[in-house]
């Protein structure tokens, strides 16, 4: 049980895909313009990877490994084209705003590199949870970065106003740069809590020895 | 032939809706091999040749395989295939370029390292395949903006590895070293190519 | 012979992947054909609902391609739709455009755009206590056939932050606004000249008294 809560909890922040790992930029980057573009793209990376994931681990003793690879993108695309079917069907608001990025999930490096580094060494069960951690560390860092692209770009979360009735957007953060500068300071931040902890764990680490002496 | 045609994509797929700071297709090699001017350049002369010739591929593929209009099967819609059949021609076109790399050209291929076979994860490149699609080029169309992207692509690429060359020298906080700050300067770099939006061409 | 089993074990899967595709799609493209259809429409009602047209035919002319003749309930002709395509800022602008018979704007609808969120998207926003969206409503009313943003020395206040959006939908609608008047014309033209001479044949035969 605790190895499935620790193949869960690791694509949170441990091993997040976007944030540590550095997987899946392109669409972090670009539909993060708004919270709810942001969960949209994220639900349907959450459905491919668990269901590729699933795919890939039920045939993974099947395959040959000289062509692994291809087998994986296409069952990807597979899947992929589904969500694109579905979405074009029942969402098309959503379809229509996440525009080209829909049929990029196929390339979305998350996908391809849990296919690969997970799915095909693991059980189908494991490689479902191990799908849900990351996808769901991918819709958390999307929609953080969303959040404050939202927010101080157009004083709104999720559709509802936020900001003071005085607030002036900062039109910027909703542009491409907007997107490269969040995405840097997130980043940053992550790397300074890193360091903060290390620097915590190496003073308590000095003060035990003391004490031991 | 209408070449003015021509100009407004090269120019908008250069410098308007740059496929990097614009359009955000192809970040992760953007950050992840442009710590080096020389691989850079080499990444990039690799992107805008597969680029190129995965714009001939899908087009082709697309009109004369899957478009109910145009297609040789006379007439069934098979558009819902488009994202698998232009995936597939592009992997296979990776392999292709680089096994041709490694027999022509052993020090690029050593120098790209992993960086080949992560074109095709590239999303450039599907993108600009499929970009093409959405905005119903020609043939000619498509090839030139293929081109375009790939020169735009390398363009944003070069720069960067110019700036983070220098960087290296540089005394940065312990926190925004590495990539934070290349996301920085990418969106510094995005905020000089907005100047370009207001480019009026044809 | 390895490189021929290992292509038909890749052949047959991507043959299992098509096959469900093509089950999937046979049910959604209908749906979306519908979507689609529907939304039109739904446009074209909105655009006219000033004018009173409830009524649309459609009307194929080999220059222009295909717009919409607008009737009210009692058949009266009371303008035009049509669909303007305008490059907008990172997306081909798609505008449902209604036209009164002297070719005023009578009401726009904004059927497709990928614009900058917060930015282009304004031209779809509508603001509290509105029926529509406020960059839409002021051509309302407008010539058709002379629209132009205030940056080109026009009427059309633009989308702060957003000229190329603005000016996109406002080139493309005058655009086809004028295409259409040429084509109406000259439809006209042609029937009153075939009217003519119907008439002229009935007076011959002595049917029509004047």
């Amino acid at each position: 049980m605790s190895d499935v809560r620790k193949e869960f909890t690791k694509g949170l922040i441990k091993d997040n895909p976007v944030l540590r790992l550095a997987l899946g930029l392109c669409p972090a980057l670009a539909v993060s313009a708004t919270v709810f573009d942001a969960l949209g793209m994220g639900i349907s990376v959450i459905f491919v990877l668990t269901m590729s994931n699933l795919i890939v681990s039920l045939m993974r003793k099947a395959v040959p490994p000289k062509i692994r690879i291809p087998i994986f993108i296409v069952v990807i695309a597979t899947f992929v084209t589904i969500v694109e079917m579905v979405m074009a069907a029942y969402q098309p608001g959503l379809y229509q705003s996440l525009g080209i990025f829909v049929p990029l999930i196929v390339v979305n490096c998350v996908i391809l590199a849990r296919s690969e580094a997970f799915a095909s060494k693991n059980s189908p069960f494991i490689s479902i949870i191990d799908a849900l951690g990351m996808g769901v560390g991918f819709t958390f860092a999307l929609t953080m970065i969303a959040t404050v692209r939202e927010i101080l770009g157009n004083g709104t979360w999720l559709g509802f106003t936020v900001a003071p009735s005085d607030f002036q957007p900062v039109l910027l953060m909703m542009l491409a740069p907007g997107a490269f500068i969040t995405m840097g300071l997130i980043l940053a931040w992550f790397n300074w809590m890193d360091d903060q902890k290390e620097k915590h764990l190496k003073a308590t680490f000095m003060l035990d020895e003391k004490e031991a002496k | 032939m209408d070449f003015s045609n021509l100009l407004v994509i090269v120019v908008g797929s250069i410098l308007i809706n740059n496929f990097v700071l614009a359009r955000f297709l192809g970040i992760c090699p953007y950050i992840g091999v442009s710590k080096k001017l020389d691989s850079a350049i080499g990444m990039g002369m690799a992107v805008i040749f597969v680029m190129t010739i995965a714009s001939m591929a899908s087009w082709i593929i697309y009109y004369y395989l899957l478009h109910p209009e145009t297609n040789i099967w006379g007439g069934y819609d098979l558009t819902f295939l488009r994202t698998i059949a232009f995936i597939l021609v592009i992997a296979s076109l990776v392999q292709f370029v680089e096994m041709v790399i490694q027999k022509t050209a052993p020090a690029l291929y050593n120098s790209l390292g992993i960086f080949l076979p992560l074109i095709t994860t590239n999303c450039a490149v599907l993108g600009v395949a499929v970009l093409n699609i959405d905005e119903n080029y020609t043939f000619i169309e498509s090839i030139v903006n293929g081109i375009a992207a790939g020169v735009g692509f390398t363009l944003a690429l070069v720069l960067m590895a110019g700036i983070r060359e220098r960087l290296e020298l540089a005394n940065i906080p312990k926190a925004l070293q590495g990539v934070p700050i290349a996301f920085i300067m990418a969106g510094l770099m995005a905020i000089a190519f907005l100047g370009f939006s207001g480019l009026k061409v044809g | 012979m390895l490189i021929v089993r290992l292509g038909l074990i890749l052949m047959f899967i991507t043959a299992i992947a098509s096959g469900t595709l093509a089950l999937l799609n046979q049910h959604t493209s209908p749906i979306i054909l519908e979507y689609k259809l529907k939304q039109q429409e739904e446009a074209r009602q909105e655009v006219m609902r000033s004018q009173g047209g409830v009524k649309f035919e459609k009307v194929n002319s080999e220059e222009i391609g295909e717009f919409y003749k607008a009737y009210d309930e009692a058949d009266n002709l009371v303008g035009y739709v049509s669909i303007a395509y305008g490059k907008g800022y990172s997306s081909t602008i798609e505008t449902v455009a209604g036209y009164t018979t002297d070719f005023e704007v009578a009401g726009l609808k904004v059927t497709f755009q990928q614009e900058t969120p917060g930015l282009g998207t304004k031209a779809v926003e509508v603001k509290k206590g509105d029926r529509k969206p406020w960059f839409l409503m002021q051509f309302e009313g407008k010539d058709a056939t002379n629209l132009a943003v205030v940056q080109d020395r026009g009427n059309i206040d633009s989308i702060t932050g957003a000229t190329i959006t603005s000016r996109a939908i406002a080139v493309s609608v005058k655009a086809t606004a004028k295409e259409i008047k040429q084509a109406v014309e000259a439809m006209e033209k042609a029937n009153d000249t075939q009217m003519d001479t119907e008439a002229a044949a009935l007076e011959m035969n002595g049917e029509v008294t004047p």
